[in-house]
């Protein structure tokens, strides 16, 4: 879900912004599988510092259109079914899995340091131009965030979503298409607002979504 | 007199074997390069992504990193290289007469290459392969499309021979375009002479940007051809092919266990058995090398884990944008499979 880093910058050095969302009780149950680590200065300065834009708008037509976030159909081998959405959330991409060894690739931006997750769901519920209603995790976060914004081309949660599970985490656009490729969010995967509308007649609901993560040492 | 003889024996076969040991290692290639304080390591003359100099004249690329992997496996300090540009011509002679010690230049692992010039590929740091680039006027997506397509190829190359084997294989017909070099190729795209150019994928990246409008074209997922490229050594000396192949090895076991450059100084600390040996706190592999016990960790504190290498130099991280494909890690729909250290 998209969310605003300024706040956590105020408690640099990074480490301190884990503690701060562990005091808060942060996130899902789901969120929780994932192992918790101190961001690495490295990690830290190639994070985004950007936060949401509620209000600025983002059209159906904003694609990715160049370098290596752009969608495209790549070789991957898979032993998932056709069909089947495979995420890489530190490669920053989603595989649609297709036959024949190949996948659509579609560049993501994904959950910074500490809200990265791993796990396998279903997409259980679509949505065009969806509403967005930030999660009491995030309000108590991020206390200046919306309650409630109705679905439209300002709204951060872009064009489509796909919701996954019963977690607090979708598959969504997004009015900031220059995050692709980058870990801002709070732990949603976000696409550009062509390429999620791309996506969405793709994905019936029930798809499976398999979510991985680089190993941790 | 017979317990003297007894002891006498022995301590004249423990001698031999000593003496043995110390005379294959010191004609060992460790020992030259540990003796003369630096690897010399055979690079191509400038291929973008994989061995240039650049600005300040320092050599970057995919398989510069390698080179500097192995010094700093071997002497804790990656800048320990000395580079040696060699044309294709020139590259097997050059290791054969031991100008080199490694030879880290696109090269493609062949039967004829290790059979009959006596060298020994390491393993296979890039998977490459022929692929095709088309203008993405028609909307393409495999290269079963390609039916009728007008398609640039290199005159006196493989590939203009594996691409006449895929169109018979799949009873397509194409017209065939001949270019000289790849940018005529790029020429004649531009122009509109041909709609698809085929080559090595890795070339069709660095091609594509020197398009007129790069965006307009698309690399297939469509690979036609093996080209499995990686570091090759003489074959008389088995235990620095084995610290070459190990290395390689390591770099890639680093990926699959997480050890990369933000967490590279946390490893030793793991609770995990496999982290535990690959740091070196336990195993003492270093050793059966002939090297630091921290000389897999040294490796990759000087150029990440090999998606870190990858990234960087010729995947997302760079201009070129070439997608993991098969050389992605086994278990993430690669191929890239390395044996456990252990």
């Amino acid at each position: 879900m998209p969310d605003v880093l300024s706040v956590i910058d105020r408690f640099r050095p990074a480490g301190a912004a884990l503690v701060l969302a562990a005091v808060l009780g942060f996130a899902s149950p789901l969120a929780a599988l994932s192992p918790t680590r101190v961001p690495s200065p490295k990690a830290e300065r190639i994070t985004m510092d950007v936060g949401d834009e509620p209000g600025r708008i983002s059209t159906e037509e904003v694609t990715i259109k160049s370098g290596p976030f752009a969608r495209q159909m790549v070789f991957f081998r898979s032993n998932e079914a056709p069909g089947t959405i495979v995420i890489h959330t530190s490669e920053k991409f989603l595989y649609l899995v297709m036959p024949n060894n190949r996948a659509l690739r579609y560049g993501i931006g994904v959950g910074r340091e500490g809200f990265q997750w791993s796990g396998l769901v279903k997409v259980t519920r679509k949505a065009e131009w969806p509403d967005w209603t930030p999660p009491p995790e995030m309000i108590t976060r991020q206390p200046y965030l919306p309650r409630f914004m109705a679905g439209g081309p300002g709204n951060p949660m872009g064009a489509r979503a796909m919701y996954l599970g019963s977690t607090v985490y979708r598959i969504h656009g997004t009015n900031q298409p220059e995050t692709i490729g980058q870990a801002i969010s709070s732990g949603c995967f976000r696409l550009a607002n062509g390429d999620v509308v791309d996506l969405y007649p793709r994905v019936p609901v029930g798809t499976k979504v398999v979510i991985r993560h680089a190993a941790q040492i | 007199m017979s317990v003297f003889g007894i002891r006498g024996l022995r301590a004249l076969a423990i001698g031999a074997a000593l003496f043995g040991s110390a005379g294959l290692a010191s004609a060992g290639t460790l020992d030259e390069v540990k003796k003369r304080g630096s690897l010399s390591c055979g690079v191509s003359q400038g291929l973008s992504g994989f061995s240039e100099k650049d600005a300040k004249g320092e050599w970057r690329g995919f398989d510069v990193d390698v080179c500097r992997a192995l010094a700093a496996a071997i002497f804790k300090d990656p800048s320990k290289v000395s580079y040696v540009p060699l044309s294709p011509t020139e590259r097997f002679e050059a290791l054969k007469a031991k100008k080199i010690d490694v030879l880290s230049r696109n090269s493609t692992w062949t039967f004829e290459r290790e059979a009959e010039l006596g060298l020994l590929f390491a393993g296979i740091a890039y998977h490459d392969g022929q692929g095709f680039l088309a203008m993405r006027k028609q909307p393409t997506t495999t290269a079963l499309e390609l039916g009728g397509a007008a398609i640039c190829v290199q005159d006196g190359t493989s590939t203009r021979p594996n691409l006449a084997d895929f169109f018979k294989t799949n009873s397509m017909t194409y017209r065939e375009v001949l270019v000289t070099s790849p940018a005529d190729a790029v020429k004649a795209l531009n122009e509109g002479r041909c709609d698809v150019f085929t080559a090595d994928q890795s070339a069709l990246y660095a091609e594509r940007l020197n398009l007129a409008k790069p965006d307009e074209a698309t690399i297939l997922a469509d690979v036609i051809s093996k080209e499995p490229l990686g570091p090759a050594v003489r074959a008389d000396d088995t235990r620095w092919f084995n610290l070459v192949k190990w290395t390689l090895f390591a770099l890639v076991n680093a990926e699959e266990l997480g050890i990369g450059t933000a967490t590279v100084e946390d490893a030793p600390k793991s609770a995990k058995p496999d982290v535990r040996r690959f740091a070196g706190v336990e195993g003492g592999f270093g050793k059966q090398l002939g090297l630091g016990e921290s000389w897999a960790l040294d490796a990759v504190r000087a150029v990440g884990h090999y998606g870190e290498m990858f990234e960087r130099n010729i995947g997302s991280q760079s201009r070129f944008g070439i997608p993991r494909g098969l050389n992605q890690l086994w278990s993430n729909g690669g191929v890239l499979y390395a044996p456990p250290m252990k």
